[in-house]
Parts: C-alpha cells; sequence; structure tokens
C-alpha cells in the first residue's frame, strides 16, 4: 500500500504549485494514473481528501483519469493501444493486440501524473 | 472579485523517482559497481539466498537490506563481513531511489563490484519503484501457494531473473512448482526461471551463473 506516500507527494506538487501561482484556493486538481501502476484510484482519492484538510486543497475536486496502457510490440512493431485481459481486477496483463505476443515495450500506463490544476486567485494578482 | 486560472503542472511523481534511479545507476557505472535488486515474498529465502551468494560468489560484495526494521537482516549479513547499510522503510512497503541513494552515502563503493539491494518483502508495491539496480531478481517460493505468480503478474513481468525456492517443500505444502514455472513463462517468455532449495543446494548454482552472465553482458 503505498497510496499514501504517492498521495502525499501529489499534495506536496500540488500545494507547491498553488504557492508559486499566488493562489487563494485550489478549485480542481486532475491527477493521470497509468492502469499499469499499482495504485488504486479510489484509494488515492480517498487519501488526498484526508490529507487536503486544512489546506488550500481542501475543497478541491479531485479529478482522476485513467491512462490505458500503450505498447510498442517487439514481436510485430505494433504501436498503440494494448489488450489487457485479467479483467477481474486492474492488474493487468499486457498483450500486443495484433499478434497476442506479451513481449512488448510499454509506452504509456505507468505513470502518476499531476497534470493540471485550477486555482482562485485575486484580480489584483491576476 | 477572484478569478480562476488553470496551470498546467505536469509533474509525473513516478517519473521523478525513474530520473532519481537513472541517477543512482549512473553512480554505481561511475564506481563499477553491478546492482541487483532482490525483490520477492516475505519469508521466500530473500535474505539466505543472498547470504549463500555472498559466500560463493567471487566479488566484492555489498548489501542494502530493506526492510520495514531493517536491523534484523542487516546483522545476518554482518556475519559474512561485507559492508552493509540497513535502510528502515517504516510505514512504506519498498524501498525508492531516493532511500538508496541515501544508503549509498554510506557505502564503500570504491571498494565493491556487486551489490545485492533487498527490497521489503512485497510483491505488489516495488513494481513502480526503480531503484537504479541493473537487474531484478524476483525470489519467491512454493510455500506462498502456486497460484503466487497469477495473482501478482507485473512484478513477474519487470522480472530479469525468477527464483522459485523451497521446491523440496512442493509436496508438504501442496504446490505445483512446474505450474507457477509456466505462469511466470506466460507473463515473460524470455525470462530464466530457476527452481531452488536453498536447503539442499538445489538449483543454486544455476542461479549464481545467471547473476554471472548479466554481469558479464554489462
Amino acid at each position: 500500500m503505498h497510496e499514501l506516500s504517492m498521495a502525499e507527494a501529489i499534495v506536496e506538487t500540488v500545494l507547491d504549485v498553488a504557492k508559486k501561482n499566488d493562489a487563494q484556493e485550489i478549485v480542481e486538481v486532475t491527477i493521470e494514473v497509468g492502469e499499469l501502476t499499482m495504485l488504486n484510484p479510489e484509494q488515492v482519492r480517498f487519501l488526498l481528501g484526508v490529507l487536503a484538510e486544512d489546506t488550500l486543497l481542501e475543497d478541491a475536486e479531485i479529478i482522476i483519469e485513467e491512462v490505458p496502457v500503450e505498447i510498442k510490440c517487439r514481436n510485430c512493431e505494433f504501436t498503440g493501444l494494448a489488450n489487457t485481459d485479467g479483467s477481474d481486477h486492474y492488474l493487468a496483463i499486457v498483450l500486443c493486440p495484433k499478434c497476442d505476443e506479451r513481449n512488448v515495450e510499454i509506452l504509456k500506463g505507468r505513470e502518476c501524473n499531476v497534470k493540471t490544476i485550477k486555482i482562485e486567485k485575486s484580480d489584483e494578482d491576476a | 472579485m477572484h478569478k480562476i486560472a488553470e496551470v498546467e503542472v505536469q509533474h509525473d511523481i513516478m517519473v521523478a523517482n525513474r530520473k532519481l534511479a537513472r541517477k543512482n545507476q549512473k553512480m554505481l557505472d561511475n564506481n563499477q559497481v553491478y546492482a541487483v535488486d532482490v525483490v520477492g515474498a516475505i519469508g521466500s529465502g530473500k535474505t539466505t539466498l543472498i547470504e549463500a551468494l555472498i559466500d560463493a560468489m567471487d566479488h566484492s560484495i555489498g548489501v542494502i537490506a530493506g526492510d520495514v526494521i531493517s536491523k534484523y537482516d542487516a546483522g545476518r549479513f554482518e556475519k559474512h563481513e561485507v559492508p552493509v547499510v540497513g535502510l528502515n522503510t517504516g510505514k512504506e512497503c519498498h524501498l525508492d531511489a531516493h532511500l538508496v541513494e541515501h544508503a549509498f552515502h554510506d557505502l564503500p563503493l570504491g571498494d565493491i563490484d556487486l551489490l545485492f539491494i533487498e527490497n521489503v518483502g512485497n510483491l505488489i508495491c516495488p513494481v513502480d519503484f526503480e531503484l537504479g539496480s541493473h537487474m531484478r531478481m524476483v525470489v519467491i517460493s512454493v510455500t506462498e501457494g502456486d497460484d503466487t505468480v497469477e495473482k501478482h503478474p507485473l512484478i513477474f513481468q519487470d522480472a530479469d531473473l525468477v527464483v522459485i525456492n523451497k521446491v523440496d517443500l512442493a509436496d508438504a505444502v501442496g504446490a505445483d512448482s512446474d505450474k507457477m514455472v509456466s505462469d511466470v513463462k506466460e507473463i515473460n517468455p524470455d525470462v530464466q526461471v530457476i527452481k531452488t532449495s536453498l536447503k539442499t543446494e538445489k538449483g543454486f548454482d544455476e542461479v549464481m551463473e545467471a547473476i554471472e552472465i548479466f554481469i558479464n553482458q554489462d
């Protein structure tokens, strides 16, 4: 369970950027979480809520976008979205959709990216 | 009056760790140290395997012993008279590149050529954290059950070498070690999988040879 350390890093990043941009409040945070990370988005969301208390982040809407897996197949050179089996949970085994090979290079799906934040600032600062 | 502004952040927490990991590998390369990240289940025999490798391999070896409380494993390695740094992860379930970088400062990197980094016993969290090692060895044992691989596919996808330990106990615990091998192969077709029993020394030489091949390829 490393969602807590990830959530801490996210909060630190967001508050840092907000401060640098003279935010009075953070309205919205968009985070990208790759399908291949060992992060459960709902746990991340819960922990962000806990860590946000008494900070500029307290009332922000948290948007978590799950990033699907993109691959380059080492067998047939296919590049694009992967097939992921094991659909009963989110721990995907990655397959090439063209040749069904598992020997693939992962291009996307491993990120935990703070993408954007929406902040409220006073007109004088703007 | 207030206005709403959108700020592009694009700060990937994973990338931050990966960057640190690359820095770690550079530091290792500058000191001509080859590093093996040893990950695996709790109680699968990671520490025992590293102890045996320290005794058998013809290298100047150092160890980073990562654990929730690291002094127990670190104490075992110290008995083999090699430089050891214990890393306490406390609440954390994995080592990360930042912790490993700290350990480098306490290791005589100039005096060693092979570094084992023993990760916290866990098949989930270490997947997300590269450390800067040159290879990753995953150690599991039959006593965790022969469905262990199926349940934790991602750690095997990234593995360079897989050890299935305690095969002498397979019958006693009703585990099919061949199934475990084929499960790994399904996820990672090219990886070498070695069945071992550190008690009977079955497969141990093969593990040692496999690591040597990786070192010589580097």
